[in-house]
């Protein structure tokens, strides 16, 4: 359940930090805009216990972001189910910002033109031409994030420990369980999230195909 | 009501310096591939900055360098036509032409877009999404979406090209239609000379970047001002001019005299005439050998297409292979066929109303 709760939180700040950032890196001129999209795809290739150990010492009160962290909400952030928040926001980044970003670079960039000298603003023109038509990436990103966030282990244990109702989620719970040499319950568990791993993703590629088949018929 | 525009981009090694204008009737901007027409048009949309200049349309400035004027794409009310049309594949037909006038009230935005549908024949495809439209449905949907805004001015980027040849004659009537009752500037983009000709009053012949002409269309088509415009226009045959004392020209590379009817203030350095303006006469006319601008000429070589021949010829004597010719002709099947058994050499003559001159 602390799982589910995570996932469908990170997958929805996800995908309201994720689509600005995407666009921002579809769009964007600047000329370091590769140091940014590097910055964004760093958990792809960092071990998550790096990311969690910076996590957990730059939020811990010793340090400038944890002690502002503090200040606002009057607790710190590490061994919290706020801390695996933002934890788990920062691991799976990648997998949001990258799909949505996809789709917005598959935009015919004349329909976008078309749409300004109709008189459209950048932020219509978002909403109701360069959204609609990427809404498959949209979508594969919300997912995945949503996925990745119910597997993750390394940011978790590093961020959130192993605290029972707060922190302790299902890949934790079955490392546990096979720690405490629970293979009957460890393997009922795995089952669980194997079985739930592959309908999410057969969801996303169903409805996907449905929806890129929409377009095409267009 | 007129559309100034004077502006230079630099992009890498491409150099766009252009100043022309227009005014309620149709400007043709003519050029071959590359030579800036399509940038051109795209910084009149407000799509590409220009580094230099200024663009104004009706007295409203949309770019100006030097104040610092730059009036976004979605405010300066500049209709464009895209080559591939650019239709929202997500939205039907109505939804299309709907997409630019969405502050009006609901009824009167029905209404104007039936009446845009109806103004393009298109009434009963309102509810089809683009993809399962043809090539000119398209076509006649981005006009009537363009037209919706009630633009100022409206760009046409060679409306015609990504359509199948027996579509264009249709379609380019009911443009011309279109553009009839259309008040505002248009300026029209095409690398099809007869189609440009056609469709305008007006032509902007472009080259390498700049004007290389500007004017009536007959003008230009009659007297090209360059050698450049010459065969943007479709020109194919020049010679080196020399003047003689009594006033005629000498082809120097036709072998050649000519007398030419056109009045020519500069020294001409070149002479041309266009492929289906150089005559040839059956050799049982040859007779006119002394008469003005009439030589004896030989065959080179013949190129066919279905109604027409382009022949290769040299004047003087016969040619030594296939490679070795004066000039072009352009004739249609019947004619070739009807001189083409007859014993060479047949008699060509260059009308001297229909050589040009030029100054470089």
């Amino acid at each position: 359940m602390l799982s589910l709760k995570l996932a469908v939180s990170v997958a929805a700040i996800l995908l309201a930090i994720g689509l600005p950032i995407a666009y921002w890196v579809t769009f964007s001129r600047w000329r370091l805009k590769f140091l940014v999209e590097a910055i964004v795809a760093l958990p792809l290739v960092l071990p998550p216990t790096v990311l969690g150990y910076y996590l957990l010492v730059g939020l811990s009160p010793r340090h400038f972001a944890g002690r502002i962290w503090q200040a606002w909400f009057g607790h710190t952030l590490p061994f919290t189910f706020g801390g695996l928040l933002v934890g788990s926001v920062l691991y799976s980044l990648p997998f949001a910002v990258q799909p949505i970003a996809a789709g917005f670079d598959g935009v015919d960039r004349r329909l976008i033109e078309a749409a300004w000298t109709l008189g459209a603003s950048r932020f219509s023109t978002f909403l109701r031409v360069i959204l609609p038509l990427s809404a498959a990436g949209a979508v594969t990103g919300l997912v995945l994030s949503f996925a990745h966030t119910i597997g993750e282990f390394g940011v978790v244990l590093m961020v959130g420990g192993n605290i029972p109702g707060v922190t302790r989620t299902v890949s934790i719970d079955i490392y546990d369980q096979v720690q405490s040499a629970n293979y009957d319950t460890a393997d009922r568990t795995a089952l669980v999230m194997l079985l739930f791993a592959f309908v999410v993703l057969a969801i996303v590629y169903g409805t996907n195909r449905r929806a890129l088949a929409l377009w095409r018929r267009t | 009501m007129a559309l100034e525009v004077a502006i230079e981009k630099e992009i890498s090694d491409f150099r766009l310096a252009v100043a022309f204008s227009a005014d309620g009737a149709p400007v043709g901007l003519l050029g071959p591939s590359g030579s800036g027409k399509t940038m051109a048009l795209r910084a009149i949309a407000g799509l590409e900055t220009p580094d230099h200049g200024r663009i104004a349309l009706d007295g409203r400035v949309l770019y100006d360098s030097a104040r610092r004027i730059n009036v976004p794409a979605r405010e300066r009310r500049v209709g464009l036509l895209f080559q591939n049309y650019a239709l929202f594949p997500h939205l039907t037909v109505a939804e299309n032409i709907s997409f630019g006038i969405r502050r009006i009230a609901p009824d009167e935005r029905r209404q104007r877009v039936a009446e845009h549908l109806a103004a393009v024949h298109l009434s009963d495809l309102a509810e089809r999404y683009p993809g399962t439209l043809s090539g000119g449905e398209q076509q006649r949907v981005a006009l009537a979406r363009a037209l919706a805004i009630e633009p100022a001015a409206l760009l046409l980027d060679e409306p015609f090209s990504a359509l199948d040849t027996h579509l264009r004659g249709a379609l380019e009537r009911q443009l011309r239609e279109t553009l009839g009752s259309y008040r505002g500037a248009t300026i029209f983009v095409s690398h099809n000379l007869e189609e440009a000709y056609r469709v305008c009053e007006k032509l902007v012949v472009l080259s390498k970047g700049g004007v290389a002409a500007q004017g009536g269309k007959e003008e230009i088509f009659r007297h090209p001002p360059t050698i450049e415009v010459a065969r943007v226009t479709g020109c194919k045959n020049f010679s080196a001019a020399r003047r003689l004392a009594d006033g005629r020209v000498e082809a120097v590379d036709w072998d050649c005299t000519l007398r030419a009817a056109q009045e020519f203030a500069q020294t001409p350095k070149h002479i041309a005439i266009r492929a289906h303006h150089v005559r040839i006469h059956p050799a049982g006319q040859a007779a006119r050998d002394n008469s003005e601008n009439v030589f004896p000429c030989w065959l080179a070589a013949m190129t066919e297409t279905p109604f027409r021949v382009t022949l290769d010829l040299r004047i003087g004597a016969p040619p030594a292979g296939p490679a070795d010719f004066h000039l072009q002709a352009e004739v249609f099947k019947q004619e070739w066929e009807s001189f083409h058994d007859l014993p060479q050499p047949w008699a060509v003559e260059l009308a001297a109303d229909r050589v040009f001159l030029l100054p470089d």
